[in-house]
């Protein structure tokens, strides 16, 4: 019966590699708040706009340092959540700050847009709990 | 006879300031550090506060942490400039975020206090020429 389980368990680590890759996922840190400093939800901004990125009890750290309780700011534009359990695509809608920024400045088109920050660690991956904040909506003139 | 002069002054300086042989890192140009809050002049009531660590063309990296274009905050409260070539000092007024931190948590007596950032290096030491912010000035009540 053990045997089985083993064996389950290989099948399933094999077939679903993420289940495998979770258990080295970076802890978040108690009490990590993310969130938009400016803007704020609902701001009417110009076509270039400044993005502060807010964090407490957490440490900022370029991509690729591997040390605890830190990581570095991803920011999401018109899209839902990554998946959680792998690295962070980097794309137009997924803006990485790989070298410990906390601040950006974007230009968008004219229209309703989402931002929403979420940390990586040193891989890109989200931490366990993910370290995210809450999505806002901006408008564009 | 100059030959002599210039390794006695050598060897006189080297020993007198051996900061002088330290090298400071560059700061990367355009670099800006600027306090998000509280704005110059602001009333705080009951002396607890978050101070919010605005940085532009930088990363933050914990100390420590060699790369560059990049550095870890410093707090000076009620207090001047440090030295600039040498690591900035420890202390209550000199608070360290050596852990990447972008914001500081702050409890000040009643009274006027200024504050004022200064970026430094993996060692503490500010950047060359220095990446600091404007002091401001804010009353407790």
């Amino acid at each position: 019966m053990k045997r089985i389980s083993v064996l389950l368990a290989t099948v399933l680590a094999l077939t679903f590699p993420a289940i495998a890759a979770e258990t080295t996922r970076q802890p978040a840190p108690a009490e990590a708040h993310l969130y938009i400093g400016w803007p704020n939800d609902g701001e009417v901004v110009d076509r270039r706009f400044k993005v502060w990125f807010g964090l407490r009890n957490m440490g900022v750290a370029p991509a690729g340092v591997a040390k605890d309780a830190t990581g570095h700011h991803h920011l999401i534009i018109d899209a839902p959540l990554p998946a959680m359990d792998e690295p962070i695509p980097n794309d137009q809608h997924h803006r990485h700050f790989g070298a410990g920024q906390t601040e950006t400045t974007l230009e968008l088109p004219p229209g309703k847009h989402t931002l929403q920050l979420i940390m990586g660690d040193a891989e890109h991956v989200p931490h366990n709990p993910p370290v995210v904040s809450k999505k806002i909506t901006v408008t564009v003139r | 006879m100059k030959s002599l002069t210039l390794a006695l002054a050598s060897i006189i300086l080297a020993a007198t300031s051996p900061a002088l042989a330290q090298e400071r890192e560059p700061a990367p140009p355009g670099s800006r550090a600027y306090i998000i809050w509280p704005r110059d002049g602001t009333v705080v009531e009951g002396g607890k506060l978050w101070v919010r660590m605005g940085l532009s063309e930088m990363g933050v990296a914990p100390s420590g942490v060699r790369k560059q274009g990049s550095g870890h905050h410093h707090l000076l409260v009620d207090t001047d400039l440090p030295p600039m070539d040498e690591p900035i000092p420890n202390n209550a007024r000199h608070l360290h975020f050596g852990a990447g931190q972008t914001e500081a948590r702050l409890e000040l007596p009643p009274g006027r206090h200024t504050l004022q950032m200064l970026l430094g290096d993996a060692d503490h030491v500010p950047h060359d020429p220095p990446v600091m912010s404007k002091k401001i000035s804010i009353t407790v009540k």
